[in-house]
């Protein structure tokens, strides 16, 4: 389980702080799959960097009961002067895994050639979801953060991200970012909307994803 | 599913992943510093080594005569070896998290594991320089330390100075980019007073006692107290150092508490 209890988060800017989540209350329990729908903006990034723990509330509580992974589909989570095959080594030695057979399912999973053995400052954007992607598989979490962007694409990796999603979901609990209706109805059974900075959950996805295009209109 | 993280673990299961990111972050900072090409992590040591020779040799050549008859190459040696190590360390510091911010993506990674695994990579390379000048002192110049313990003690007093210095500037860089600009300064201007290259008993009696409140002169005296025993006099205080050390680190780790919470990654 994951308990969000009157979540604040501001940045500050020279404009002065701007309020990105103002009381965020929300429950996930171990298993769920659940689409979290919002505009450009609307503050999804931020509310699951704030649940992975990359960073801190201003207010309120992040309580997390199953393993989270790091938020997937963004660049984080590697270094980039080191080589994917030297970040695939950091994961194994971080999270306990076996050093070789990391190495090598990264390898084979991000699918990058000899760039594999190159620092990630030399990747292009996709290479880099790729690689990202392909290190988070390697770890096995309760509860699975994914950024829309892994699911998307009609590309050899995005079949194959899609199909290591649905193993994913088969097994473990998932939240999903997203500002495309479509792409929560494939994975999630139940998805919330987060708009002015407030999360507001639907126990039909239908439901959800109607209330979700009216706001829109 | 005995693979899958475990949400929460007890304290020896949290050592255990405290020592493992400390050394994963460890082995990534020497492949950044020094990658695989020519010596590769042989340069961790060679740094310190080549720096301090050089600068014991030019004075050595130079052939300024020292108060009580002190080798040049081991007086210069033995200051600028430790305070390279306290330079380096302080000087990282404003750069330290920003450098591995993209790694705080893993919630087992913390600040003080990344502050951590610099400490001691800085700390083991120049120990291990300091060692081989030892060897070195000892073999060609026949002057075996005196009391290793206390050129132990020298550099782990020196390390503690430093990190806590480090700790505080790698917080206070979360809220303002003006250490960014200033430790470069302040380190440069501390070469003279940090006590690397002037002995305490050469001073004036007055300016002795201003020289001891500065900890790290407390360091150089222990130091050199270890190498060269009671060839000549020094004078230190190891509590008034370990206080130095105590409320600096534990100023350092409170500050770095709520700097990460404001930490944008």
């Amino acid at each position: 389980m994951i308990r969000l209890q009157g979540v604040h988060k501001s940045y500050k800017t020279h404009f002065g702080a701007k309020e990105v989540l103002r009381g965020v209350d929300a429950e996930f329990r171990r298993g769920e799959k659940v689409g979290i729908l919002g505009r450009n903006g609307a503050g999804k990034t931020t509310l699951l960097r704030l649940i992975a723990g990359v960073e801190h509330p201003n207010q309120g509580r992040i309580e997390r009961r199953m393993s989270v992974s790091w938020p997937l589909g963004f660049a984080g989570a590697m270094h980039y002067g080191m080589s994917g095959a030297d970040n695939a080594r950091f994961i194994a030695r971080i999270y306990d895994r076996p050093m070789q057979e990391t190495v090598e399912f990264v390898e084979d999973f991000a699918d990058l050639g000899s760039y594999y053995r190159m620092p990630v400052k030399t990747y292009s954007s996709g290479m880099i979801v790729r690689l990202g992607f392909a290190l988070s598989l390697a770890v096995q979490f309760d509860c699975y953060l994914v950024d829309e962007a892994i699911a998307v694409g009609d590309t050899k990796f995005g079949r194959r991200a899609r199909a290591a999603l649905a193993d994913i979901n088969a097994r473990s609990a998932l939240l999903l970012v997203s500002h495309q209706a479509e792409t929560v109805r494939a994975f999630c059974e139940t998805a919330a909307i987060l708009d002015d900075g407030r999360l507001t959950r639907y126990d039909d996805l239908d439901e959800a994803i109607a209330a979700y295009h009216a706001a829109a209109a | 599913m005995s693979d899958v993280v475990a949400p929460r673990t007890g304290l020896l299961g949290c050592l255990g992943i405290q020592a493992r990111v400390i050394g994963a972050l460890m082995m990534r900072e020497m492949g950044g510093r020094f990658g695989r090409d020519n010596i590769g992590y042989l340069w961790l040591f060679a740094e310190p080594l080549m720096l301090g020779g050089a600068i014991g040799l030019l004075h050595e050549i130079a052939g300024h005569p020292l108060p009580g008859g002190l080798n040049p190459f081991m007086f210069w040696v033995i200051g600028y070896v430790p305070y390279y190590l306290f330079r380096g360390i302080v000087n990282s510091a404003p750069s330290i998290i920003a450098s591995n911010q993209s790694l705080l993506y893993h919630r087992r990674v913390t600040v003080e594991d990344i502050l951590f695994a610099r400490f001691l990579l800085d700390g083991a390379a120049v120990g291990i320089a300091l060692t081989i000048f030892l060897l070195v002192f000892g073999a060609m110049l026949g002057e075996w330390p005196d009391e290793p313990g206390l050129i132990v003690l020298g550099m782990a007093g020196m390390l503690g100075i430093a990190q806590g210095l480090a700790m505080l500037i790698a917080a206070a860089t979360v809220y303002t980019e003006l250490f960014d600009r200033i430790t470069h300064l302040f380190t440069y201007l501390s070469l003279g007073l940090t006590g690397a290259f002037f002995m305490v008993f050469w001073l004036p009696t007055d300016l002795q006692q201003d020289a001891l409140l500065v900890p790290t002169v407390h360091c150089f005296e222990m130091l050199r107290r270890g190498l060269y025993g009671t060839q000549v006099p020094t004078t230190f205080d190891i509590p008034y150092l370990v206080a130095w050390v105590a409320v600096l680190n534990l100023l350092g780790l409170a500050a770095l508490r709520p700097a990460r919470r404001r930490l944008v990654v």
